[in-house]
Parts: structure tokens; C-alpha cells; sequence
């Protein structure tokens, strides 16, 4: 495909994607360090319902079509390490990399800096890729998926475990309705706070 | 049916429709959806603005040539104008930054939360760079394809956040 439709499909799916972001609220600060305070789960079963829509997705596409996959290498230093410090990042930036464009689209001020941030956070790593991987390059395993370790076909595999996380799904929204979980992301949009330009009150201590 | 309109998706909507975006990114662009990489190709841009050297880097270098992370860099830009078009679509535009900061942090004004704003941006993608992708490249993505290392990436994920969201009130 020619540069110019890849960018055109590129916007096209990044219309969609970040749709989704701001009408589930996914996007909102308080949505997503919520999940990780397990007051909101919001973020948690739209991640889920993402993922067990692809791992269906991929077991028709690799299963019966033989598209190649595209698995990520399993460095336990990097992912391990690298994955402690992007959590740290979630929770400080209240956005993951996707979700900050959402937030700045969506109107709030400070993901721009987020943005700024994390091109910044990109451009040291470039310029420290060496000195860091060499600290944190250890254990790799290389691109191996759950689908080479146990003897089943990738697509046997994958429709196993989306019935599961699907299962899982089922009782979390028994337990934590998603209605009561919007509401609460909609009674903070709702804070006069929310379209003062930035005056507020002081935090009540 | 699912509408620009529509005040809200469920999570589980959302997340169907997300899901469904890997057909055409494996069918049409041979790639998983991933969102990290997008700023390495804006690093290697902006770093070269200031250093003619940083392109010859091969990290950057690998982000700026090929159409893989162009057609990243428009979906992470096409992300921005769907939240914009939702977000002004359905009344519900943002201002300034979310009321949920001050309720769990303290942090009162736009300058405050901007800085911590930057510092959490940075470590984003110095950590989803180390980690080699972020939540949707590592989460959504990795997890769809049962990759070990992605799912090991999204427990580590999980245990950071849920240590830093400690500190935080809860509102």
C-alpha cells in the first residue's frame, strides 16, 4: 500500500479508535487510575472486550487464512522492568500513549503536556538505548506466544482463552454494573470545575 | 446502533469496536494496533530539528522511514480528531484538565497539573519503550496473540499503576 493510503487508513481507524476512547469514558483521568484504585472497572472490561474481540478476530484470520501474527519478544528484563515503569506512567499521566491524544482531542489542556512528555521520554530512550539495554537486556525468550508452549493450534487456543476472559467478564459486570461506573465518570464531567479553565476550588483537606 | 451522537458506548461496545480495528491493521497494513512507537517517529522529527545527527541514530532512524509508523503516527493524530468529533458531537467537550486530579491529588491549577502531566509523559514512553510497546501494543494487541512476554508486560503494567493509584485519595 502506498504511503498516502496507509496514512489515510491510518486516520480512518484512529477516527474509530478514538471514538470509542472519549463515549466509554476509557479516556478520563479518573476512569482510568479508578481501575487501578478498583473503584471504576471501566477500563478493565473495555480492555477485555477489546482483547477477546481480537483473539477471535486473529483465530479466523491465522486459523483459516494463515495471516501471519505479529507477537512482541518476551525479554523478561525489559517487559518486566519496562512494564513496572509504564504502569508508574498510567497512573502519574492518568493516560496510556493512545489515550493522551484522545484526552487532548476530547478539549482537556494538560494532555498536551502529556504528549510533550512522552515524546520527550521517547527521545532520551533513543539517545540511551544502549546504556539501558545493556542494564535490562536480560532473559530473552524471543517472540514466543502461549500457543507454542501448549499443543494446541494458535486458533484453538485463542478461542479458548477469549471464552475465558469472556466468562470472567460476565461476573465482573454481575458484581460491578458498567451503568454504575459511567455515572460515576459522568458526575465528575459534570463538575462545574470541569469548564472553568482551570480556576477551582480549593481541595477540601 | 453506535452513533458520533451517542452521549456514550458501553465499555464492552468500545472495546468491540477497538477489537475490530486489527482485522484491517493484520489485513492491510501486515501490523498488530499499537500506539508507542508513534512517538519515537515524533522524537526522531523533533530531535533532529535540533541535532542533524539524530536521524543517523538507528533507533530513530528505524521509526522515520518506514510507512508502518506513518500509518501509526496518523492513527495516534486520527485518535485526537475522533475524540474531538465525539467529544463535540455529543455536548461533551473538556476544558482545562479533569476534576478528578484535584480530587485525588490535590493539584488546583492548569501549570501543576501540566508538570506532573510531563513528568507521567515521560515515563510513559521511557517505560513503554523499554518494555518495546505500551497498552495497546503489548495489552490489547499482545494479549489477542497469547504473546508471553505481552501478557508478563500487562501484570507489570497493572502491579505499577496499582502502586502509584495508592498514593492517590481516592474520590
Amino acid at each position: 500500500m502506498s504511503l498516502f493510503w496507509l496514512i489515510v487508513l491510518g486516520l480512518a481507524m484512529g477516527l474509530v479508535f478514538g471514538a470509542a476512547l472519549e463515549k466509554s469514558r476509557v479516556m478520563e483521568p479518573g476512569v482510568l487510575v479508578g481501575q487501578f484504585q478498583f473503584r471504576n472497572f471501566t477500563m478493565l472490561k473495555m480492555f477485555l472486550a477489546a482483547t477477546i474481540t481480537g483473539l477471535v478476530a486473529l483465530a479466523v484470520l491465522n486459523g483459516l487464512f494463515g495471516v501471519a501474527l505479529h507477537p512482541k519478544a518476551f525479554a523478561v528484563g525489559p517487559v518486566l522492568i519496562g512494564g513496572l515503569i509504564l504502569g508508574v506512567g498510567i497512573a502519574l499521566a492518568g493516560a496510556c500513549p493512545g489515550t493522551a491524544l484522545a484526552q487532548a482531542g476530547a478539549g482537556y489542556r494538560d494532555a498536551w503536556a502529556i504528549i510533550a512528555g512522552g515524546v520527550a521520554g521517547a527521545i532520551f530512550y533513543g539517545y540511551a538505548k544502549a546504556p539501558i539495554d545493556a542494564a535490562l537486556g536480560w532473559g530473552d525468550f524471543g517472540k514466543i506466544t502461549f500457543a507454542d508452549l501448549l499443543p494446541l493450534p494458535f486458533w484453538a487456543l485463542a478461542l479458548i482463552f477469549a471464552a475465558l476472559l469472556a466468562a470472567f467478564l460476565f461476573v465482573l459486570e454481575r458484581l460491578a454494573p458498567w451503568q454504575e461506573d459511567l455515572a460515576q465518570a459522568e458526575t465528575m464531567l459534570g463538575d462545574p470545575a470541569c469548564s472553568d479553565g482551570g480556576a477551582r476550588p480549593a481541595p477540601a483537606e | 446502533m453506535l452513533s458520533l451522537t451517542d452521549r456514550n458506548w458501553s465499555p464492552y461496545a468500545a472495546g468491540v469496536v477497538i477489537g475490530l480495528l486489527q482485522i484491517p491493521a493484520f489485513l492491510l497494513v501486515d501490523t498488530a494496533l499499537g500506539a508507542s512507537s508513534s512517538f519515537v517517529t515524533a522524537g526522531g522529527f523533533v530531535a533532529s530539528l535540533v541535532d542533524p545527527a539524530a536521524a543517523q541514530i538507528d533507533y530513530f532512524a528505524k521509526y522515520m522511514s518506514s510507512g508502518k509508523y506513518f500509518w501509526q503516527s496518523a492513527l495516534v493524530i486520527g485518535i485526537a480528531l475522533g475524540a474531538f468529533l465525539s467529544a463535540t458531537m455529543s455536548g461533551s467537550r473538556r476544558a482545562s484538565f479533569s476534576p478528578a486530579w484535584t480530587r485525588m491529588t490535590g493539584v488546583s491549577s492548569l501549570w501543576g497539573r501540566m508538570a506532573m502531566g510531563f513528568a507521567g509523559g515521560f515515563v510513559l514512553l521511557l517505560g513503554a519503550r523499554i518494555a518495546g510497546g505500551c497498552t495497546s501494543g503489548h495489552g490489547i494487541s499482545g494479549m489477542a496473540q497469547l504473546a508471553v512476554g505481552s501478557t508478563v508486560a500487562v501484570v507489570a503494567m497493572f502491579a505499577g499503576g496499582i502502586l502509584t493509584a495508592a498514593m492517590f485519595k481516592k474520590v
